[in-house]
């Protein structure tokens, strides 16, 4: 195409830079974030003041904060949860339904060890907290097996699988904290028991103890895709799985492996906010919303390209980005359900942008005809 | 009893038309797993419109006329940049269960229309349903426009070679099925259960989807899936009706999703390809670009 005295081409990319990926991701936010833009300005707000109002919350103030904190660690839980089968090229779509599993093993270790309000565990509390995360990786890990197994085995689509299973899991949980179920608090409106005091998880410098999990996990994630022979298999499979399997690597292994891990990591989301975020301590009754959250993690992994450490940064921003919203839909009586909008219009403006990933734009001078 | 059958076909309606919808998408080669986004959008749209001015019929078209547009934002992502087409129907997804839940919340809650008259205790889109199955079956074997959509599912440069534009053929297709896959979320959120509430389709995209890959790409076997999947369903929701106590009404809620997992595993078996597998679509899921 000509423009001007420049012919424009389009040109296949055969690999993308740091520089470009990130910048392209850059771009792919603005875009998306000036887009929710129109939405303010549909419902009567100036963009500029409801995202000032947003980010100031989100990032700047005392109460904000350490809610986008909780969120953030939340969001790069459910990112890892979604990259490591996203590596083995498989879609990871059932975060919410492995971080329900999460919940479920939590609160099952807790009802079994009698560590419910008012009430004392029957063994030293820190054994409790120990055995609730252990419950929590295993509750996931089962939920993430299922699809991972039937990859591996039968070659089943996992993305029906994994979105079959949130359901489930959804469905599970409500059995179990509703009429009746064995998980069901005191009061009778349709939420879990509440932990006792001595399981709560423990507070390091005045903020929850999983930060530093998380962080450290995706420190580890990005050194045992850059640096492991097991990384390295994961990654070929993703590449090729019939190349792969010249390799030496197992065909069938490796989708359950992958799946297991991410069930692991959203397992340890759902263990992360409902007992060791300050306030909860139990499966609240709304608990679909956070299955909703998991969501976040699926953009978050596709925008730093299944690079653990580059979505740090991300996860923070649509930490941010949910809460403040959460905040300035009542402050600016704005509609319910901004942080939705904006992860739907986020998630477009990224596909969009993954052309660019593809192809770059060359710009040509021409010659001028003598 | 009888109401109880009535009710399952018309659960099944929705899954019939929207996977009729995905099922000629998937024909001309283009997978859109974002089938929940478009019903989503087809939904909470149809179901706007026909709350504000009354009518179903406005309520019908708006949803086909968003099911189509959503669907050639698909096309565009997947026929014209040529990217990842499971990306892309992820993007769709995400983008319908996102914008739907921001658009429609201000009128959550009931519809509050009369109900559509019923034909023999049914509702009329479940009739409307089997003739647009007859009538996709029809244009598939015995017109010339069938074929050249099932040629360009199966072997696009062939096809092109053969002088028939696949672009062109992919996007009219792609809009087409657009256009159900928005009707059947209208028939959802205005026939079947005429309350809307944040995400309310629950998943029932997705069995939709496994269901055009359980019909081996065959319109019939697609309403056969369809009406075992409708009863299921509404089976779970009363099951009382056959096994009265015997688990939780919310495990029950359960059982549909676990069924779907079931029939997708068997359908990926050695056994049940090696049988039936050469139905799918050969190019299904891959970007064309001309040479």
């Amino acid at each position: 195409m000509r423009l001007g005295g420049y012919e424009v081409k389009l040109e296949k990319k055969v690999r993308v830079t740091i520089l470009e990926a990130s910048t392209i991701s850059l771009f792919a936010i603005l875009i998306g974030l000036a887009l929710v833009g129109l939405i303010f300005l549909q419902a009567g707000v100036s963009p500029v003041k409801g995202f000032r109002a947003i980010f100031s919350y989100g990032f700047a103030n005392p109460f904000g904060l350490p809610l986008t904190i909780n969120r953030s660690v939340f969001i790069l839980l459910c990112t890892c949860a979604f990259i490591v089968p996203m590596k083995a090229g498989l879609w990871n779509i059932g975060t919410a339904g492995q971080l329900y599993g999460g919940a479920l093993g939590t609160f099952g270790v807790a009802l079994a060890l009698g560590a419910r309000e008012s009430q004392a565990p029957s063994v030293s509390p820190v054994l409790v907290i120990v055995l609730m995360m252990g419950g929590a990786i295993l509750g996931g890990a089962v939920m993430g097996a299922i699809p991972g197994f039937l990859k591996g085995r039968f070659n089943t689509n996992e993305i029906v699988v994994t979105m079959m299973l949130n359901s489930v899991g959804f469905w599970l949980i409500a059995f179990m904290i509703k009429e009746g179920g064995p998980f069901m608090g005191g009061g009778g409106e349709g939420t879990g028991f509440k932990l006792s005091e001595s399981v709560f998880g423990p507070m390091a410098w005045g903020q929850t103890f999983t930060i530093p999990i998380a962080l450290a996990l995706a420190a580890l994630l990005y050194f045992l895709f850059a640096k492991s022979n097991l990384g390295y298999q994961i990654r070929a499979f993703g590449l090729s799985p019939s190349a792969a399997k010249y390799a030496g690597i197992d065909k069938q292994n490796v989708p359950l492996l992958v799946f297991i891990l991410g069930g692991m990591i959203a397992g340890l989301a759902g263990y992360h906010y409902f007992a060791a975020v300050p306030g909860l301590y139990k499966i609240p009754t709304n608990y679909g919303d956070f299955g909703d959250l998991s969501f976040y993690g699926i953009i978050c992994g596709l925008i730093s390209q299944g690079n653990p450490l580059a979505a740090i940064p991300f996860a923070l921003l649509f930490g941010g980005l949910t809460n403040g919203g959460r905040f300035v839909q009542g402050q600016l009586h704005l509609g319910y359900g901004i942080d939705y909008a904006l992860l739907g219009v986020l998630m477009i403006t990224l596909v969009a942008f993954q052309f660019f990933y593809r192809n770059s734009i060359v710009w040509e001078k021409l010659e001028r005809e003598a | 009893m009888l109401e109880f059958f009535a009710r399952s076909l018309n659960a099944s309606t929705v899954f019939t038309i929207a996977a009729l919808g995905e099922l000629i998408g998937q024909r001309s080669g283009i997978l859109n797993v974002g089938i929940e986004g478009v019903m989503l959008f087809g939904a909470t749209m149809g179901f706007i419109v026909a709350k504000t001015t009354g009518s179903y019929l406005l309520g019908c078209l708006a949803a086909i006329a968003i099911g189509g547009l959503i669907a050639a934002l698909h096309g565009f992502f997947s026929i014209t940049l040529g990217g990842d087409q499971v990306v892309n129907g992820m993007g769709i997804w995400i983008l319908g269960f996102g914008l739907t839940s921001y658009i429609g919340y201000p009128y959550t809650g009931p519809l509050g229309l009369e109900r559509l008259p019923t034909v023999f205790g049914v509702s009329p889109f479940f009739f409307l349903g089997i003739s647009l199955v007859v009538l996709t079956w029809w244009m598939f074997s015995k017109t010339s426009l069938g074929l050249r959509i099932r040629s360009a599912g199966e072997n696009p440069s062939v096809t092109e070679v053969s002088g028939i534009n696949v672009t062109r053929t992919r996007y009219l297709s792609v809009v087409v099925s657009g256009m159900l896959m928005g009707l059947g979320g209208a028939i959802f959120s205005l026939s079947y259960n005429p309350v809307w509430s944040i995400n309310f389709l629950l998943g029932w995209g997705f069995i939709a989807l496994a269901l055009v890959f359980f019909s081996m790409w065959n319109p019939f076997i697609l309403t056969a899936g369809s009406i075992l999947f409708g009863t299921l369903w509404q089976l779970s929701l009363n099951p009382q009706l056959v096994l009265p106590n015997v688990m939780s009404r919310y495990l029950w809620r359960a059982v549909p999703f676990i069924m779907t997992i079931g029939v997708l595993v068997l359908m990926s078996t050695k056994w049940f390809s090696s049988r039936f597998g050469a139905a799918k679509p050969e190019a299904l899921g891959q970007s064309y670009e001309k040479e």
